[in-house]
């Protein structure tokens, strides 16, 4: 084998969490150890928690992936691809020889349609996305005679529902626009991704931007439309930068523009990058936006598809839902539909995250259930900790407990809980995590990001915010509870647009299903999940200090005093200390309890 | 405040280049639909939206004072404010919250001697703090950006140490760094 690298291929994960986790150094390092080595760039695979992550291909053609490489342990896979030591197991995650190993699982239990190319291109090239398949449904489309109706057809068949949020079919809202007079028509491509907790849309639009460009032109095509928009939340430069380089790429090719292919079918896109406002994934808020107003969401009807954009027919798609339209036309609406549930059909992707073992991006059939994709994929919880729930769908779904781990993956599944499917957020509890604290978390949030227009929106989800925090600070009563259900169906039912209408669902569903914890707080001034400030003490267990002195040094009101390097001496002064937890993250012997 | 501290924050107010303004505005466009884009392209270069690029916007276009400083004040990307020579944004999505976004958030506050609640900057003017709702990081919690650089799985004592490390690379001091034994405290 050679040592300079000669006849190797070195393939690095340069997604957002790639690079976060460090993988731009690494690929430094291995330059300098292979510098006759060919080096490629990829997306995010989505196995996030093995960032960064590293494929290396010998010159026989054998190749291992590597997971969690670091400066640290780089110098043993060097050794090991010049056959100088035995293969490390802790980095190994697969090899062309062994390619069924337990770390491999969350790749092989997943069925990849949307993300089919993330992580195998390098999303900068669109001679890469072409040789994965790119645009050959958009040529079979306007060089096969596939006319819109055809088109439209064909997702009718697939039974594709938007994955934004709110599972509307897309051939049937397609339909409404294709019928409405107006001239022009836009199509305008969701990235706004506000959910705080999911990023599929992200790694969609960075890892394999082309992908979703051609689903543009499929669903431009078949609306008619002629301008296009792609609204792409401002906190992802990568993305947006990906993506710019692929309008750039495309319309160079002749795949973008006037008269694409030849086929006298003319289409264009913008990038508008979001500003930072939650309510702007709307749709209605999302075009204010466009037209350089507040975000305000309006009344519909009239719906977008009849009078949206500068008032002309409109339609918004998500990212993920463009992400399956090419996949559709290649191998027809049936085989889409062959997967999943009776209502349900196709793939659905999540952003794993939170107190799980293995997080990242999830692709999976309709149908699976909840637990298998927490545990078969994510490996169930990372800290040991028993798990306590997870929480779907953002700011507009809820928590599901344990016991309903079993509910499968489908939209009527889902709903019947009190959860939504919503676009993909999946953030997984563990018994550490406080359910009133999650609450009172996302009720900040759309309390904060409430456009102001409703009334019950803006005051009554303030409301609801106060008698959390007053729940949390230990100050509660059973009445404040009792008012929060009174308050929690009227701010549904008074509101205009999906975020008033949907943010009491973190507190309804709490409430249904971890009452006791919200009871705990209110009856016996106790949190159960160790986590609301109010009702905390941190103290040190003195059989285990050993007196090292580290939580003195982190303490930011210097509460912690006692003799160095003896334990026994330590105490925290409980009159100053803020219960902030520095100092229980970086005892080492644990020997900070919170009670 | 002290009077250095003040000097240290007049200095992050940004002198305006009104070419550079009237170059977006015929790049970008005047009408009412330009208002976001051209904030935007304001913000990318002062890192935040100083007066009198604002008024010169208002001037030499159709968008109107009242539109103009309603998005600004709308969105959370704006800021009125300048912001310190290094911009921080701790995340606070739910993965960051559920696994410590706090404790990073106390820890820089208070590396970086802020204790007034309504601020959000330095008093030498060094470094910003911001919230921001998830960098699309999730499974990396609980995560900051310095720069454009993502920081992962961080405790609050991390945050110190990566800040500490930075400081020194950019000659910057930390207000509220506390000096180790056997150091001299000055
Ligand atoms: C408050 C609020 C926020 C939303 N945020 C998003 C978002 O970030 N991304 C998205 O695709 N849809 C979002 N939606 C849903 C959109 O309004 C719309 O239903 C969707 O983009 C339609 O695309 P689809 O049919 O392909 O799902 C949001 C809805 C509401 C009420
Ligand atoms: S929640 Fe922090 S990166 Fe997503």
């Amino acid at each position: 084998m050679s040592s300079s690298g000669k006849g190797m291929t070195i393939t690095v994960g340069e997604g957002s969490c790639g690079i976060a986790a460090g993988a731009r150094e690494i690929r430094e390092l291995l330059v300098q150890r292979f510098p006759e080595a060919e080096f490629r760039t990829v997306s995010c695979l989505g196995m996030c928690h093995q960032e960064p992550m590293v494929e290396i291909a010998n010159s026989d053609g054998k190749s291992y992936l590597w997971g969690q490489v670091n400066k640290k342990n780089l110098p043993k896979i060097v050794r090991f691809h010049r056959g100088e030591t035995e293969i490390p197991e802790k980095n190994f995650i697969r090899s062309s020889e062994q390619p069924a190993t337990d770390k491999a699982q969350y790749l092989q239990r997943q069925h990849r349609i949307a993300l089919r190319n993330v992580g195998h291109l390098d999303p900068t090239s669109l001679d890469q996305a072409r040789a994965r398949g790119g645009y050959s449904a958009i040529t079979r489309i306007l060089q096969g005679g596939m006319s819109p109706e055809d088109v439209i057809e064909q997702a009718k068949i697939s039974n594709l529902r938007g994955r934004g949020g709110a599972g509307f079919p897309t051939a049937t809202k397609w339909g409404f626009a294709r019928g409405a007079p107006g001239y022009p028509k836009y199509l305008i491509c969701n990235g706004d991704e506000g959910d705080p907790g999911a990023f599929m849309d992200r790694s969609l639009l960075e890892g394999d931007p082309h992908t979703v460009l051609e689903g543009m032109l499929i669903a431009a095509y078949a609306i008619g439309a002629s301008k296009g928009y792609a609204y792409i939340r401002a906190e992802y430069p990568l993305a947006v930068d990906y993506f710019g380089r692929a309008l750039v790429a495309a319309r160079q090719a002749g795949l973008l523009g006037d008269n694409i292919l030849g086929s006298g079918f003319s289409f264009d896109i913008k990038i508008k990058e979001g500003a930072g406002a939650f309510v702007c994934g709307e749709e209605t808020a999302l075009m204010a936006s466009i037209e350089g107003q507040r975000g305000m969401p309006r009344i519909r009807p009239p719906f977008p598809a009849i009078e949206g954009l500068f008032g002309k027919p409109t339609i918004i798609n998500n990212v993920e839902t463009l992400a399956n339209l090419a996949w559709i036309i290649n191998n027809g609406g049936a085989a889409y539909a062959a997967i999943g549930t009776e209502k349900s059909k196709g793939t659905k992707v999540f952003a794993l995250a939170g107190a799980v073992a293995r997080g990242g991006l999830v692709e999976v059939p309709m149908g699976m259930t909840v637990r298998q994709v927490i545990y078969d994929i994510g490996g169930g919880s990372a800290s040991g900790r028993p798990l306590k729930g997870v929480q779907l769908g953002g700011p507009s779904g809820g928590c599901i407990p344990e016991a309903l781990f079993d509910t499968l993956i489908e939209y009527e599944a889902i709903n019947a809980t009190g959860a939504i499917m919503g676009s993909g957020g999946m953030v997984v509890l563990d018994s550490k995590s406080c359910m009133v604290d999650i609450a009172r978390y996302f009720l900040e949030f759309t309390q904060l990001e409430s456009c102001g227009k409703c009334t019950f929106c803006r005051l009554g989800t303030l409301r609801m915010k106060e008698l959390l925090n007053k729940i949390c600070a230990g100050e509660g009563t059973m009445a404040d509870i009792e008012a929060l259900e009174r308050l929690a169906p009227q701010v549904k039912e008074a509101s205009l647009c999906g975020l008033g209408q949907t943010a009491p669902n973190p507190v309804l569903t709490t409430l249904k299903y971890f009452r006791d914890e919200y009871i705990a707080h209110v009856e016996e001034k106790r949190c159960p999940g160790g986590v609301c400030k109010a009702l905390i003490t941190h103290a040190i267990d003195q059989s285990v200090c050993t007196g090292c002195s580290i939580c003195e040094r982190y303490c930011p009101v210097n509460c912690i005093t006692g003799e160095k390097q003896k334990g026994h001496t330590w105490v925290i002064d409980q009159s100053v200390c803020i219960n902030c937890g520095m100092c229980a993250e970086v005892c080492n012997p644990e020997a900070v309890k919170v009670q | 405040m002290s009077k250095e501290s003040l000097e240290a924050k007049e200095s992050l107010e940004a002198t305006v280049d009104p070419a550079l303004v009237r170059k977006w505005i015929e790049e970008i466009g005047s009408d009412s639909s330009a208002a976001v884009p051209l904030l935007q392209a304001i913000q990318r270069e002062y890192r935040y939206l100083p007066r009198p690029a604002m008024d010169l916007v208002v001037n030499q276009t159709d968008i109107t004072a009242s539109q103009l400083f309603g998005v600004a004040t709308f969105y959370a990307q704006f800021r009125l404010k300048p912001v310190g020579r290094h911009l921080i944004k701790v995340c606070h999505g739910t993965a960051c919250h559920v696994s410590g976004a706090d404790r990073v958030d106390t820890a820089l506050h208070q590396i970086l001697g802020i204790t007034d609640p309504g601020e959000d900057t330095a008093s030498n003017g060094s470094y910003t703090v911001e919230k921001v709702a998830c960098i699309g990081c999730c499974s990396l919690a609980p995560v900051m950006l310095v720069g454009d650089e993502a920081v992962p799985h961080l405790k609050g004592a991390d945050a110190q140490r990566f800040l500490q490390k930075h400081a020194r690379k950019n000659q910057e001091l930390l207000p509220g760094e506390r000096k180790e034994a056997g150091e001299a405290i000055q």
